[in-house]
């Protein structure tokens, strides 16, 4: 008993030294202008306005007296670039470098607010001013989120100070690894990454093989496009990582880890490099840990740009220098993994999810979720709806309450047509099932699947087929080849479907592309083969109509089917200002100023241009075998 | 004999590769009495060109380790078997400063993989060229041909030098919904490129990327490595090149 003590008092005192390293700390009552510094605010200008605002504050003499922090992704990425000010948690969006001297002089200097550059509620009008109100923010339930947006990613302080690996040195101080499996166990934490295995199971696994090393990982390797859940909690929050990978380390025993991150994620490469390094210099990792005799170093690896590598099995290929081919189970990696040494694979949002259990207990944890799936998940919503970004909602949530409630619902003068969930692997549901509650049962009784946490929404202007082609062009250029069902299978119905776009589809081609996606599925070895013919599937059953107007119509209901559809002038509309003419790239446009304009059928490669610089509405699309015979014949 | 899982491989009945596997010591890599039909190997050709694009799956597999797959950058265009053609490619390869190699080779003693090791190598040389390869084949000790395998099945290495600006266009899922195929091709038009190469005044590359997850700003597309332009159109789109063109004029 005497050790357990001592080895307690050696924990918080370690510990209690790391929290005078250097860095920021936040606090939500001082004087702090946030600046959102994720990707999506990053590519939409949030250089400028950090300068524009340190700028400003030069020039107010208030430099040392009001901090400006770049914090991690706020989530609320249509929004971009954001900056929210405290103390009172004025929001404001969009913002460009000329805003900042007037947002300065009433949020900073005053304390009023700026009315007309705040964020506007899409369906009132009204303006919201504090981001606590917002109900894109406020109907979320933040856990794994919940720092992000509030502190500083580069400051392992910020993170300490606002309770940051209290859960490790709780764990380490109680020094019993079987105690955090079963804590895990009884929270019912799921992995986040697609399959929803138990993660205590998979843990109980590595830890009961007897081996001298043994591996964990973190899957970063986040290749669903359209999903950025894991990019963002890098980015905005490495060190939760970093803690429940740790915490996860001493409960497998496990000495060395790697994080596999996506190469074309680089703020969030550099920013999980720049954790580890303050991580190490605090004693957090490497040898002895926050003194507790605990070894445990992290390494990081890229991916590059091979989807398949988020796959186990391929992914540790890939870390061994191997072409990320998948191999056949068993053996399992926890028995026998990276360089054959026992190796337990976790996600990004799994490990983040870690620490949160520790500190909260199991009860909290089961407090949100169904029955089945506990806690909450984090899904990147984008897409044609109102308000896209990141969204963390509990776990039995129903789809149209982040869609609608949450996302703000479709664009002005809209409507839904489907959601896709889960990436190339998802399917695509209908309206009728936005009531489907997430979890990782029901949306597999949808023919969907839960996933990583991808969720595009399209509205009536995306062709289910053509979409339906995207994501199998997708998985046949992304499969490794390894199975004969996937590689040829997937290009084989991709065929199809590039015949069934091109109006030159045969209506036996639906019954074969049913055959054929069932025969990839049982013939492929890993997840990517398996699922690969999902959105086919998932488009087939509910959205059959589209494929029978393409093939038996020679119709694109969508107007996006290029062979289908035709772009004519609306000579009533038109009034000659001349514009599209100057903008079509192969000048298939003619006509005098003030008069009419043509489009030449035979010169028209379909490119939209025209239809976009118009401001009068005179380009219409047309679709169906009448525009199709003249499209030819003209 | 036994498959890769160790249970013994069900005899298919009247199978002649079977008849022909049977007579072959794997461990001793010979054939067993008489050779029935040891064959002579050759790749198949359509319409004069090789089916075969290096997947390196057979000579991973090969169970007597007797194929190995040579690097060959240009490969439609030449026959492997030449020597003197091969050593025309090496000689056609730009020479490149080899003292940045260091840097690789730490990475590699440091006991990271291939990956990282062309990472480093492509974030020095902005491509991976024959002489690193060949040069980190050596330092593993492996063929050639792995180590062209592995650059090869991951599309962000390239083995051609790049233009000074390297465009990536998102074709995410979000971004593809928002047009992308419009603005890729918008891109290749106004460069007169395909995807995937460089203009011959090596000012642009044109490239695809799955996802950056800017997915908010849809469609997407990156200049380099730091200049991202969100909701493109078409117009915009050119407008960029144009731009980019009018920077390098002054």
């Amino acid at each position: 008993m005497a050790t357990a003590i001592s080895r307690a008092a050696r924990v918080e005192r370690a510990l209690e030294r790391a929290t005078k390293a250097d860095g920021h700390i936040s606090n939500d009552a001082g004087r702090e202008l946030r600046i959102c510094a994720g990707t999506a605010c990053h590519a939409s200008g949030r250089l400028a306005i950090k300068k524009a605002i340190a700028d400003e504050l030069e020039r107010h003499g208030l430099s040392d007296q009001v901090a400006i922090v770049e914090t991690g992704c706020h989530g609320f990425c249509q929004q971009g670039p954001i900056v929210v000010i405290r103390p009172q948690g004025i929001f404001y969006p969009q913002l460009k470098p000329r805003d900042i001297p007037r947002v300065i002089e009433k949020s900073v200097l005053g304390d009023e607010v700026a009315e007309d550059l705040l964020y506007r509620d899409p369906v009132s009008g009204d303006p919201v001013a504090l981001e606590a109100e917002i109900p894109f923010y406020a109907l979320q339930r933040r856990l794994v989120l919940a720092l992000n947006g509030k502190i500083d990613p580069h400051s392992i302080r910020d993170y300490i100070a606002h309770g940051g690996y209290r859960a490790l040195a709780k764990v380490l101080a109680e020094g019993d690894p079987e105690a955090v499996i079963d804590l895990v166990d009884a929270s019912g934490l799921r992995g986040r990454g697609g399959a929803g295995f138990p993660a205590a199971r998979k843990w109980r696994f590595t830890r009961a093989t007897q081996a001298e090393r043994k591996f964990l990982i973190c899957n970063a390797d986040e290749g669903d496009p359209g999903a950025f859940m894991d990019r963002s909690v890098l980015e905005g929050n490495p060190h939760s990582v970093i803690e429940g990978m740790l915490i996860g380390a001493f409960a497998i025993g496990a000495t060395d880890g790697y994080v596999y991150v996506r190469h074309e994620y680089p703020f969030a490469v550099e920013r999980l490099r720049i954790a580890l390094d303050q991580a190490r210099e605090q004693g957090l990792l490497g040898p002895n840990i926050l003194d507790s005799g605990f070894d445990f170093d992290i390494r990081v690896n890229q991916g590059a740009g091979a989807f398949v590598c988020g796959e186990e099995t391929a992914l540790l290929a890939s870390i061994e220098g191997h072409r990320g081919m998948p191999r056949p189970r068993p053996p399992y990696p926890a028995v026998s993994g990276l360089w054959g040494y026992p190796t337990n694979t976790n996600n990004v949002e799994t490990w983040a999810n870690v620490p949160w259990i520790v500190n909260n207990g199991t009860e909290a944890y089961d407090a949100m979720g169904t029955g089945t799936a506990k806690g909450t998940k984090i899904f990147s919503l984008t897409g044609k709806v109102t308000n896209g970004g990141l969204v963390e909602v509990p776990m039995g949530a129903t789809l149209r309450r982040v869609i609608f409630d949450i996302g703000g619902g479709m664009l002005p003068g809209r409507h839904f047509k489907a959601v896709q969930l889960g990436g190339p692997s998802g399917g695509c549901l209908p309206e009728r099932l936005l009531d489907t509650p997430i979890d990782f049962e029901s949306l597999i009784a949808s023919g969907s699947m839960m996933g990583s946490g991808g969720m595009v929404v399209v509205d009536d202007t995306t062709c289910m087929v053509d979409f339906a082609r995207y994501f199998l062009k997708f998985t046949s250029e992304e499969s490794c080849g390894k199975c004969v069902p996937c590689r040829v299978g997937s290009a084989r119905m991709l065929e199809i479907l590039d015949r069934i776009c091109a109006g030159q589809g045969e209506p036996t081609d639906l019954d074969r592309l049913q055959t054929m996606a069932d025969d990839v599925i049982e013939g492929s070895l890993c997840a990517l083969g398996g699922t690969a013919p999902n959105p086919v599937l998932t488009t087939l059953r509910y959205f059959r109509d589209e494929y029978e107007a393409h093939v038996l119509e020679h119709r694109c209901p969508a107007k996006v089917c290029r062979p289908l559809i035709r772009y004519t002038v609306d000579a009533d509309a038109c009034t000659g200002c001349h514009v599209c003419f100057g903008a079509c790239p192969v000048n298939a446009i003619s006509g005098e100023r003030k008069q009419a304009h043509v489009i030449n059928q035979k010169l028209c490669t379909k490119c939209d241009t025209c239809r976009q610089v118009c401001t009068f509405d005179a380009i219409d699309v047309d679709t169906g075998v009448l525009a199709v015979a003249e499209g030819r014949a003209s | 004999m036994a498959s890769g899982n160790g249970k013994p491989l069900a005899e298919p009945k009247g199978s002649q590769l079977y008849e022909v596997l049977k007579g072959i010591d794997f461990e001793r890599r010979e054939l067993i009495g008489k050779p029935r039909s040891a064959g002579l190997f050759d790749l198949v050709k359509d319409g004069g060109r090789y089916r075969c694009y290096a997947c390196t799956l057979c000579e991973r597999t090969c169970p007597a380790d007797c194929i190995e797959i040579d690097y060959c950058p240009e490969y439609p265009e030449l026959s492997w078997d030449t020597g003197a053609e091969l050593a025309a490619v090496s000689a056609a390869q730009p020479e490149i400063d080899m003292k940045p190699f260091d840097a690789v080779v730490a990475r590699l003693r440091d006991g990271y993989g291939l990956i990282e090791a062309f990472h480093t190598t492509q974030e020095t040389y902005g491509y991976l060229p024959r002489q690193v390869l060949e040069s980190i084949a050596a330092e593993l000790s492996l063929p050639l041909s792995r180590v062209y395998g592995v650059a090869t099945f991951y599309t962000q290495f390239r083995l051609k030098p790049v233009g000074k600006y390297v465009i990536d266009v998102c074709m995410g899922t979000a971004c593809h919904v928002a047009g992308a195929p419009l603005i890729v091709e918008a891109f290749s038009q106004e460069l007169g490129i395909p995807i995937g190469e460089t203009t011959a005044d090596r000012l642009f590359t044109l490239q695809t990327v799955n996802c950056v997850g800017a997915c908010a700003l849809a469609p997407v597309v990156r200049v380099g490595d730091d200049d991202t332009h969100g909701r493109m159109t078409p117009n915009t789109a050119r407008k960029l090149v144009r731009q980019l063109c009018k920077r390098e004029e002054a």
